[in-house]
């Protein structure tokens, strides 16, 4: 009882974080559930239930197969470009040298700014006109036409996986940096006693000792990855046609611009799971690697 | 662990219960409150939503106040469109909406139908409103926003450039369009820029001069189900497909474009035509003050069947809920009187269609405001579709930007439309 009385003491700390918790992340996915039953337009507080009918729904919608299949196309190649990029990234920002500190914020910088600011500035870019800054360079350089950056459906897929990629980068090299430094040099040492040469080191020290580092960072990636909204809404709007609707932009379509709540809810329950089912796998997989490759 | 865990979850699903309960009781248990009476003019503070921002509407708010010195203004802004709707959308809901706000095509339905904006039928100040401005914020011959404006779009085209080429006359049909715009090809002058980001000028003007000079009823059945989406519209993609996609007029690298290159790229000379409206003139005169231009509607297939893009202005509406009625009701009425009408045009630049009310428009849009605004030869669907705008304009992008990259065929776009609407009313 004695016991009880003091675990309750410390949960006592956790209640105000609960309750924002709570309000703000539980209660609307409660209501989200709820809602996705209704026929609810967002407008009117008189709704009906109508059973199942939003989630058979979802399946006949162009919009979301389009969706859900860009999406994890994205996700995937993102968390891929992004992990290949960054480990070798980290390694070099771990060297000594005199511009360390600064290329560290350097690459560190394009995290900071909102994704939708970027991804204007990157429309500029990739603009699909001669005047385009991009296709300017690849005309004064290597003579070649203008390309239709974000408008071809193959190269709107490419171009929005290369500028989230660019965007992020930075910031999970800063991750793997962390742990990185917290591998005792000692190993390295006694390795080169060994007669391990540099890539026999990074193969056998630096890889298995970043494990769970790359745990975390994928798991950031493909949530994230499947969350993404502003770099394709902004550079593209989700065109040509559905190609570079994001799941999170269709929810957002069906929802308020076509106030269909009622189905959006059913939406973001079905994509709920999604994430959840992925994090979890990931997670899980993860850990067994890394539990074996220590 | 798992007793903790357990207690975890459960406290969390409890508060979350109460939220939810909390919630409930409130939606069913609000009452409006009675207006609170006074004889004396005391001060009374307006609170009113536009998407017209604070800079744009101090001329017409200034008037007001001085006429009226007791009321002052809780002002607020959204952009719009979707930023404007949403912020409405909830304060509606959660009873904070405003004294006044704005009603435009794309939410008067749900306004309306909600019953969230009053009855200004009988309202003294609804005469100085054309008529023509009245259907979009009506219903069942009712009207529930005062609107004194209007606009029509069509396309700019550069005067030099078009002498250049050797075209003397505006065409006067569609045919007569894709041959100027191929002798502007071959002058090795770019004919015309588009982004495809929504249903364009072109193809609104076109449903105009090619549907509704025939048959001005034609939503009207489609609404009702005497018609179809693939009657109306296949013919006019099918136009705009054959002329313009098929002969790389129009390619799909535009549809990557921002509004802003392409008005640059019209200002600076480097592209003949673009759709546009009268919001763009003074950036085009700002970025080139040589620059000789003018507006054109576009030309249906038989000659004389010419159209803009176009639609009244949004409304005033005031909130069915408000405690000021009475002040509320006074701002609309400034609004319709000559001074009010005056300062919103100096404030907003809006272009005024209110009776009695002279407007003086730019040079290069006469032709708009001449045959277009005042002739009522103005069409945009989202004003004229009965129901589910939204959803049947996001299903026509996507269905133009297919057709735009070759994806699939005019009669499939059309048919998907078709299909949107009754997926839409079987919700």
């Amino acid at each position: 009882m004695t016991k009880f009385v003091r675990q309750l003491q410390f949960q006592l700390f956790l209640l105000p974080i609960l309750a924002i918790y709570s309000l703000f992340t539980i209660y609307p996915l409660i209501k989200s559930f709820f809602l996705s039953f209704t026929n609810f337009d967002g407008y009117s507080k008189v709704y009906d239930f109508v059973g199942m009918k939003n989630y058979v729904r979802i399946f006949a919608d162009d919009a979301i197969i389009s969706a859900i299949s860009y999406t994890l196309f994205f996700t995937f190649s993102k968390a891929l470009l992004v992990t290949v990029l960054a480990i070798p990234l980290a390694m070099i920002l771990d060297q000594k040298f005199f511009t360390k500190n600064l290329l560290r914020v350097i690459f560190f910088f394009p995290s900071i700014p909102s994704g939708l600011l970027l991804a204007y500035i990157w429309g500029f870019i990739l603009a699909p006109i001669g005047s385009g800054v991009l296709n300017t360079i690849l005309r004064e350089l290597f003579n070649i036409g203008p390309q239709p950056w974000l408008a071809d459906p193959l190269l709107a897929k490419l171009s929005t996986i290369v500028v989230a990629t660019w965007a992020i980068t930075g910031w999970h090299a800063v991750l793997y940096l962390a742990f990185l430094q917290s591998i005792p040099k000692d190993y390295y040492e006694a390795a080169s006693i060994d007669g391990a040469n540099r890539f026999q080191q990074i193969r056998f020290i630096t890889l298995p000792l970043l494990a769970p580092a790359m745990t975390i960072s994928v798991m950031l990636l493909l949530t994230g990855g499947l969350k993404v909204f502003e770099i394709p809404f902004a550079l593209t709007k989700g065109g040509p046609g559905y190609e570079t609707y994001s799941i999170t932009q269709v929810i957002v379509l069906r929802g308020i611009s076509e106030t269909q709540y009622g189905l959006a809810s059913a939406m973001s329950i079905i994509f709920f799971l999604i994430v959840l089912a992925i994090a979890v796998f990931q997670v899980t997989v993860m850990q067994r690697r890394e539990q074996s490759m220590q | 662990m798992k007793k903790k865990s357990l207690l975890l979850l459960i406290t969390i699903i409890c508060l979350s219960v109460m939220l939810a309960a909390c919630s409930q009781s409130n939606n069913g248990g609000k009452k409006n409150e009675g207006s609170t009476g006074g004889d004396a003019p005391k001060s009374v503070k307006l609170s009113i939503l536009a998407w017209n921002n604070e800079k744009e509407m101090k001329p017409v708010l200034d008037g007001f106040k001085k006429k009226y010195p007791h009321i002052s203004f809780d002002f607020q802004f959204a952009p719009p469109v979707t930023d404007y709707i949403a912020k409405l959308q909830t304060m509606l809901l959660s009873d904070t909406a405003p004294d006044l706000f704005i009603i435009a095509a794309e939410n008067r339905n749900e306004i309306i139908n909600g019953g969230y904006a009053l009855d200004l039928t009988d309202e003294p100040f609804m005469s100085v409103m054309l008529d023509s401005n009245k259907p979009m914020l009506s219903k069942d011959g009712r009207t529930y926003a005062f609107s004194q404006t209007g606009w029509a779009g069509g396309l700019f085209y550069n005067k030099q450039l078009f002498q250049k080429a050797g075209i003397n006359t505006l065409p006067e049909t569609w045919d007569e369009f894709v041959q100027a715009c191929l002798k502007l090809k071959e002058a090795g002058i770019l004919p015309l820029y588009d982004r495809m980001h929504d249903i364009t000028i072109i193809h609104s003007a076109m449903f105009g001069s090619n549907v509704l000079t025939k048959d001005p009823s034609f939503d009207e059945k489609l609404f009702n189900g005497e018609a179809t989406f693939a009657e109306g519209w296949t013919e006019v993609l099918t136009m705009w497909k054959e002329g313009l996609i098929d002969n790389k007029i129009l390619t799909p690298d535009m549809i990557g474009m921002t509004s802003d290159q392409v008005m640059n790229e019209f200002a600076l000379g480097n592209v003949a035509m673009f759709p546009g409206g009268p919001w763009n003139i003074s950036t085009i005169e700002a970025t080139n003050p040589d620059i000789e231009f003018e507006i054109m509607a576009i030309p249906g297939k038989e000659p004389g069947n010419k159209y803009f893009n176009g639609a009244p202005g949004v409304g005033f509406a005031v909130n069915n809920k408000t405690k000021n009625k009475e002040e509320a009701l006074l701002f609309l009425d400034y609004l319709s009187t000559q001074e009010g009408l005056k300062q919103f045009e100096e404030g907003t630049g809006g272009i005024i269609t209110a009776h009695g009310y002279e407007t003086k428009v730019h040079p290069a849009y006469e032709p708009a405001y001449k045959d277009g605004l005042m002739a009522g030869r103005i069409y945009l669907p989202m004003v004229s579709w009965g129901r589910h705008q939204e959803a049947l304009r996001n299903q026509f992008l996507v269905g133009l930007q297919d057709i735009a990259v070759n994806k699939i065929t005019p009669e499939q776009a059309t048919a998907a439309l078709d299909k949107k609407l009754r997926e839409m009313d079987n919700k």
